[in-house]
């Protein structure tokens, strides 16, 4: 899922000062915390509590997406509802504030700051990365533990030599992808694919577009 | 000399001298607070008591005092309901699975009524029905929880015993089967269409009854289900209500509460197992108001910021502490909910309007003090905001 959090609310305010109407759109797909209809209006609460104390009155309504980045599927559901709207405030990720803004004239504003694609460890309430998106996939060979996003080098070829005690060295409280990884091949009995050499990365295969 | 000890007010008492250590109460007890010592004396230890009544309404030398629902005032209440309702027909039901009015007619087929409310039925005495028979109801109707759905874990059976007990006496004294008993329940109510499957649910219900079955549905097994509204307050696509307390219903209340108040306006919602609201469900103050809810994870961050939009000074919810918690200590994730919200309100300086804080009706000053303290801190803070 794709991870972001709320950007302060005085930012916000400050985006949306000069309009009046504005409309909050959620998306209901992959933003995590999920940011939908709940998470809409209870944004739009507080910008207009917000609002008030700087001596703005502003009008809210909240809706949501079912996924916001499909300019297609939002321009058909958000249609009714754009009227009358100044401004859009969205709750997704940065693609879907790129493709309201790319299909409404009214200008759409981010809400959130999108971190990257994660999962969330719902006891501790803490939501990390599990994938870097970098175009060649090497989880069937790491027991299904990303280096690339879990290790803070992105490293593909093993652990450094700054892995203490399962820990990485950039931050005592960061697991060491790499340790991870050979804990988890070995319950796999599988630790005989850490002997395999492997290319180095070839970062071009990440690429910025592809054939659909 | 040694200075007293002022000792804290409690919710039940054991009067010593009474008890015949019969062992009624240790034995009907849901959580251990009354026990046979080793000298075969019964000890209450007030610590563990949930104050479900259960020893009060049952205890036969009277050695059990409570400062809720005793005899007097469920007499004074009932005597006073008689005269209001002009009906010969009495309902008492548990807050727990009190449904509206208009269900309570269909559910018994009766149309005008008198009604008792209290946290369990379990805890109002054989007595009091008899003393009600006396007053001139001839219909008594009891509304208990399910078996399994009964806070006090006990409640409900011993309610089905008594009405059992006491219909058997009142027939064979000529009044024929006064007492109807019908057990309820109130529950989750799901959207299907609004379900965005985000599995909030799924990790929030402390009972499993939320499950992802099919891609993108959400169902309930709503055998499970035990109506804490914790899935409800964290539904991101507001598909969950829950019955009774449903979203909208709680709003109106909110409005029909801030049109009356006097400011500065304090809301407060309480967990109806942390604080036993008094019988003629007043309030303290004019500037105060107080919405009763199944369990503070019922309590809706979206609910909170109403108040405050609708012209509230100060929102304060009164929860069961984690341990004290009906609900699988699902009041411990409300807080974390609260806290949430306190921190975001806090970039708009609304941060000290909200207060969350853990009572138990064990010790019934304790919410009396904490309000007490927040309302001063609100009106302290309104008069510092007019100047």
């Amino acid at each position: 899922m794709i991870v972001t959090t709320q950007k302060p609310l005085d930012e916000v305010l400050d985006f949306i000062s000069p309009y009046d109407n504005i409309l909050l759109v959620g998306c209901d797909g992959c933003t995590q915390p999920p940011r939908g209809i709940r998470e809409a209006r209870t944004l739009g609460q507080l910008l207009e509590l917000g609002g008030k104390l700087r001596g703005k009155s502003f009008t809210f309504k909240a809706t949501t997406t079912a996924k916001q980045c499909d300019p297609y599927l939002t321009a058909s559901m958000l249609k009714p509802q754009i009227e009358g709207a100044d401004a859009i405030l969205s709750l997704a990720c940065g693609i879907g504030v790129q493709t309201l803004a790319q299909i409404f004239p009214v200008p759409a504003f981010p809400t959130q700051n999108t971190h990257f694609m994660g999962a969330e460890e719902r006891e501790a309430g803490i939501l990390e990365e599990r994938c870097a998106g970098c175009g060649n996939c090497l989880l069937a060979v790491t027991g299904g533990i990303c280096p690339v996003a879990r290790c803070s080098k992105g490293l593909i070829t093993g652990a450094c030599g700054g892995s203490k005690a399962g820990k990485c060295e950039l931050s005592p409280e960061r697991d060491c992808g790499w340790v991870l990884i050979y804990n988890q091949l070995k319950r796999l009995g599988k630790l005989e694919l850490l002997k395999e050499t492997r290319p180095p990365r070839d970062y071009q295969l990440k690429g910025w577009k592809v054939t659909a | 000399m040694s200075t007293p000890v002022t000792q804290e007010a409690v919710g039940v008492r054991q009067d010593v001298d009474r008890c015949s250590s019969c062992c009624v109460c240790s034995t009907l007890c849901p959580y251990e607070a009354l026990k046979k010592d080793t000298a075969g004396k019964i000890t209450l230890d007030i610590a563990r008591c949930q104050v479900c009544g259960l020893c009060y309404s049952t205890c036969p030398a009277k050695a059990i005092d409570t400062v809720y629902y005793d005899v007097d005032s469920l007499t004074g209440y009932l005597e006073n309901a008689r005269r209001e309702s002009g009906s010969d027909t009495l309902v008492i039901m548990c807050k727990g699975s009190a449904p509206d009015s208009a269900k309570v007619q269909e559910m018994f087929g009766v149309s005008q009524f008198a009604t008792l409310s209290v946290p369990c039925v379990g805890r109002v005495p054989e007595e009091i029905f008899l003393k009600a028979i006396l007053m001139g109801f001839n219909e008594i109707d009891v509304l208990a929880c399910e078996e399994d759905y009964c806070r006090f874990v006990r409640g409900s059976p011993v309610t089905s015993r008594k009405v059992a007990g006491l219909n058997a006496v009142l027939e064979q004294l000529g009044w024929g089967k006064v007492i109807n008993l019908k057990k309820n329940s109130l529950k989750v109510k799901a959207t299907s269409e609004l379900c965005i499957a985000c599995g909030n649910c799924v990790y929030y219900c402390p009972y499993h009854a939320a499950k992802l079955n099919s891609p993108g549905v959400i169902s309930f097994d709503l055998s499970l289900c035990r109506g804490c509204g914790l899935c409800t307050a964290m539904c991101p696509a507001l598909a969950l209500d829950l019955e009774n307390w449903e979203r909208e219903r709680i709003s109106t209340l909110i409005s029909q509460h801030v049109i009356d108040m006097t400011s500065p306006r304090i809301l407060v919602f309480r967990c109806q197992w942390a604080v036993f609201p008094s019988l003629n469900g007043q309030s303290p103050a004019s500037n105060i108001r107080f919405i009763d809810l199944p369990c503070a994870s019922r309590v809706d961050t979206f609910h909170i910021l109403e108040a405050f939009q609708k012209g509230v000074e100060g929102v304060m919810i009164a929860a069961c502490s984690e341990d004290d918690c009906k609900q699988e200590k699902a009041s411990g994730k409300a807080q974390r909910s609260v806290a949430k919200l306190q921190a975001r309100l806090g970039q708009i300086g609304f941060q000290d309007k909200l207060y969350f804080c853990t009572v138990a009706p064990r010790y019934p000053d304790r919410f009396i003090k904490e309000l007490e303290q927040f309302s001063q801190k609100i009106c302290q803070a309104n008069k510092k905001e007019a100047t």
